[in-house]
């Protein structure tokens, strides 16, 4: 989703141009973004198929909401997607220059409609609305426009997005920083790290603001005994600090070794330092996160890498407007080596979005417990999660062995 | 209501057979039509753009039964889990195959994911066969006890049985042998040369054996489920399905013989969206047969969701519909012909 901006940005300025420059860093990127729509696909069919697997009993009670986007997600968005994804990957002979960048944005626009109706699944299940009851007790639609304009879908969705971007950026800038320490005159290195950086900073900066920012008021508010053990906080009281670093310890209920900032959690989840922020004490055992130890360090992983990510690609804008940043090896070497960290931030975000609903799967509504497929045995279903880890584990090499081939080979190569 | 959420899932899944069945039939047929690697890039290169779009259609098929049927997806997946799981992991393996062939071109590489790409096809092929003998077979519905099926038990189609037995792997057959047909007339109709020689020749030999199945098939099918005979008697619409089945025959067989290739090709989409749709209009309402008791069966009226979730679908579902068939006009004009290798084989084919 962060790359096909990309992609049409450059097939836009080279057909309003010509400039071959951007035509052939559309060409090497869209090449990549194929092996990750083919693996993309693939893999995103069982997760729709999952919800009937492995999910019945949750499916069964929830499909007549849910249902609704997961089916606006195959009907809408990979329809798009996948009708203009060949002609993006294998058509630009065939399609000429403006059907081709109509192709790019398309992939684009599907993309994004496809991670906007599955944030929309997402959120219901984190904070359901736009719902009533049927007879039989399942969930049927009530409004359809308040479960589609979910104020918790529209914010998850702007961090997610810029999540996405922030990821492309790393990527595109990583390849642009390894074509410029192997040849400092590569011209494709150096439009790489101008539009990595420059858009890396820019979503860095907004997936913390306002969009973290939002997400963390919203789950202040709806979900407190997640806010609570994503700060590792047991005790309740005003001035609540925000955690840097430190471990928890659930069965002394104590956070060991910590470095706090006074007030913060207060003023960063309410608006005001003297705000009560509730700490899990206040909370009954059964309604606590899981894995709270998982949950808080996921969250401080996550967080700690957005701050990490807004530092050094402020310093790669700052070295480039200074026209440094070609030279600065050690910068260059930094950037080179960062494009996996976007992928663990987004994992550990998502990590605390799922951790931090348990013990619910439809939060207040279904607990996770009572949402699996009854039929199925766990004998099966270890089966087929051994099965699905090597597979995984399979396309994941190729992969990488292929991008990473791609990233050698270069945009000249046709 | 639930009628017409029955149609548009039929719809769905004619969409799917007919357009994914051609890329199955052809990938089927990559070592028989395709001889060396210039012929299989061809063929690759013939169903390559629009794979995904096909494919998407079972996606479309699986959101439709989880906001229209979720009795049905919540009872049906999880008794056939280790099918259903072989299903997604052979789909996983075809796609790759597809996408990552091409990017090297080194023979280990590309023989490597020949094999993969034909073995998945024919794999997928027999396996949806398996999925239609199952539903039109039925299953061990009861109340109160969660439907699990072993894959195989002792083959028989009474009593305890199991995902595989004679009924549902002659359907398979059927389905596999059906589905190369579709693909080799597909082929006839998109390549030149040698590849296409071969695939006209062998079009008209596996339409030829797909009809004299079919006659088994409709006859085993009668014997294994007898209400499907006068479910269908008094039906307009199954009849309906079989003239387009009778039609499409007729289509297949006349236009080989004149040479005309969109016809046999047309055909092929028409019988295989009337056999679906016969099929369907004849087990209407019931969705999951129970072989114990009919009261136990899963039917469009007692599994499909509430009236007001199904309504406010039908507000979006055609909207959908019809940007998904200007999309596929939208690419479908570019990739009008036959495959030119010269404009087709920009990396990756």
């Amino acid at each position: 989703m962060g790359i096909a901006w990309f992609l049409v940005g450059w097939k836009w300025l080279h057909l309003r141009t010509g400039d071959g420059r951007y035509g052939d860093a559309a060409r090497l990127w869209a090449r990549i973004f194929g092996i990750n729509f083919a693996v993309g696909v693939v893999t995103g069919i069982p997760m729709e198929f999952q919800f009937g697997t492995n999910w019945a009993a949750f499916s069964q009670y929830a499909g007549g909401v849910i249902g609704q986007t997961l089916a606006m997600e195959g009907m809408f968005a990979f329809f798009l997607e996948s009708a203009f994804i060949g002609a993006l990957v294998w058509g630009e002979k065939r399609l000429g220059p403006k059907s081709h960048f109509v192709a790019a944005l398309a992939v684009a626009v599907g993309s994004w409609t496809s991670g906007y109706f599955i944030l929309v699944t997402n959120a219901f299940m984190q904070y359901p609305i736009g719902h009533s009851f049927a007879a039989d007790g399942s969930l049927r639609i009530q409004s359809l426009s308040a479960f589609l304009l979910s104020p918790w879908a529209l914010i998850q969705f702007g961090h997610n997005q810029v999540a996405a971007l922030v990821t492309g950026s790393f990527a595109i800038a990583s390849v642009g920083a390894f074509y410029v320490l192997r040849d400092a005159t590569s011209e494709q290195g150096r439009l790489f790290l101008k539009w990595g950086a420059a858009a890396g900073l820019l979503a860095s900066l907004l997936a913390a603001f306002p969009t973290g920012d939002a997400q963390a008021k919203m789950v202040a508010r709806h979900q407190p005994a997640a806010l609570a053990a994503m700060e590792g906080r047991f005790e309740s009281g005003p001035m609540a600090e925000i955690t840097l670093i430190g471990q928890p310890d659930v069965r002394r209920r104590t956070l060991d070794n910590p470095i706090r900032v006074p007030g913060a959690l207060s003023f960063l989840a309410f608006g005001t330092f003297h705000r009560d922020v509730p700490g899990l004490g206040a909370f009954p055992q059964d309604a606590w996160p899981t894995n709270i130890e998982l949950l808080y360090y996921s969250f401080h992983v996550m967080a700690g890498l957005g701050t990490i990510f807004i530092g050094l690609m402020a310093l790669a804008n700052l070295q480039r407007i200074r026209g440094r940043l070609e030279s600065s090896t050690a910068l260059l070497w930094a950037l080179m080596l960062a494009f996996p960290f976007p992928f663990i931030a987004n994992t550990a975000g998502w990590m605390t979005s799922e951790l931090g609903r348990q013990p619910w799967l439809v939060y207040g509504l279904l607990r996770t417990s009572e949402g699996y497929s009854k039929a199925v045995g766990s004998g099966e279903t270890l089966f087929t999660l051994i099965g699905f880890t090597g597979l995984y584990f399979l396309v994941g090499l190729l992969y990488l062995f292929l991008a990473g081939r791609e990233v050698m080979q270069g945009a000249s190569h046709d | 209501m639930t009628e017409l959420w029955f149609l548009i899932l039929y719809l769905m899944i004619a969409f799917f057979a007919v357009l994914e069945g051609w890329d199955f039939g052809a990938g089927a047929l990559h070592y028989i039509v395709a001889r060396n690697q210039e012929e299989r890039r061809v063929l690759i290169a013939a169903i390559g753009p629009l794979w995904s779009w096909h494919e998407v259609w079972l996606v479309g098929t699986g959101g439709v039964l989880f906001v229209a049927f979720p009795r049905v997806l919540s009872t049906a997946f999880p008794a056939y889990y280790l099918a259903l799981y072989l299903v997604l992991w052979t789909i996983i393996l075809r796609g790759i195959s597809l996408e990552f062939r091409g990017h090297i071109s080194h023979a280990l590489w590309r023989s490597f994911w020949d094999v993969v790409f034909s073995a998945s096809n024919v794999t997928l092929a027999i396996l949806f066969g398996v999925a239609i003998g199952n539903v039109i077979r039925g299953m061990p519905l009861a109340p109160d006890t969660p439907l699990s099926l072993p894959l195989f038990t002792d083959f028989g189609v009474r009593g305890k049985v199991g995902l595989l037995d004679w009924y549902t792997l002659s359907v398979a057959v059927f389905t596999l042998v059906c589905l190369s047909a579709h693909g080799a007339s597909y082929l006839t109709m998109k390549t030149e040369g040698e590849i296409h020689r071969r695939s006209r020749e062998l079009a008209k030999w596996l339409w030829l054996s797909a009809f004299l199945l079919l006659i088994l098939v409709s006859l085993e099918t009668f014997y294994v489920r007898p209400q499907l005979l006068t479910g269908m008697s008094d039906r307009l619409l199954a009849w309906g399905g079989v003239a387009l089945v009778g039609g499409g025959l007729i289509s297949i067989f006349t236009s080989w013989r004149s040479g005309a290739e969109r016809g046999t090709f047309l055909g092929g989409c028409l019988l295989i969206a009337g056999l679906l749709g016969a099929a369907a209009a004849s087990v209407y309402p019931v969705m999951l047969h129970s072989t114990i008791a009919p009261e136990y069966s899963v039917t469009a009226l007692n599994g499909s969701s509430d009236a007001s979730s199904l309504r406010a679908a039908a507000y979006w579902w055609p909207v959908a519909f019809a940007l998904a068939l200007v999309y596929f006009s939208f690419i479908g004009r570019h990739y009008r012909g036959r495959v030119q290798l010269s404009k087709d084989t920009q990396r990756p084919y």
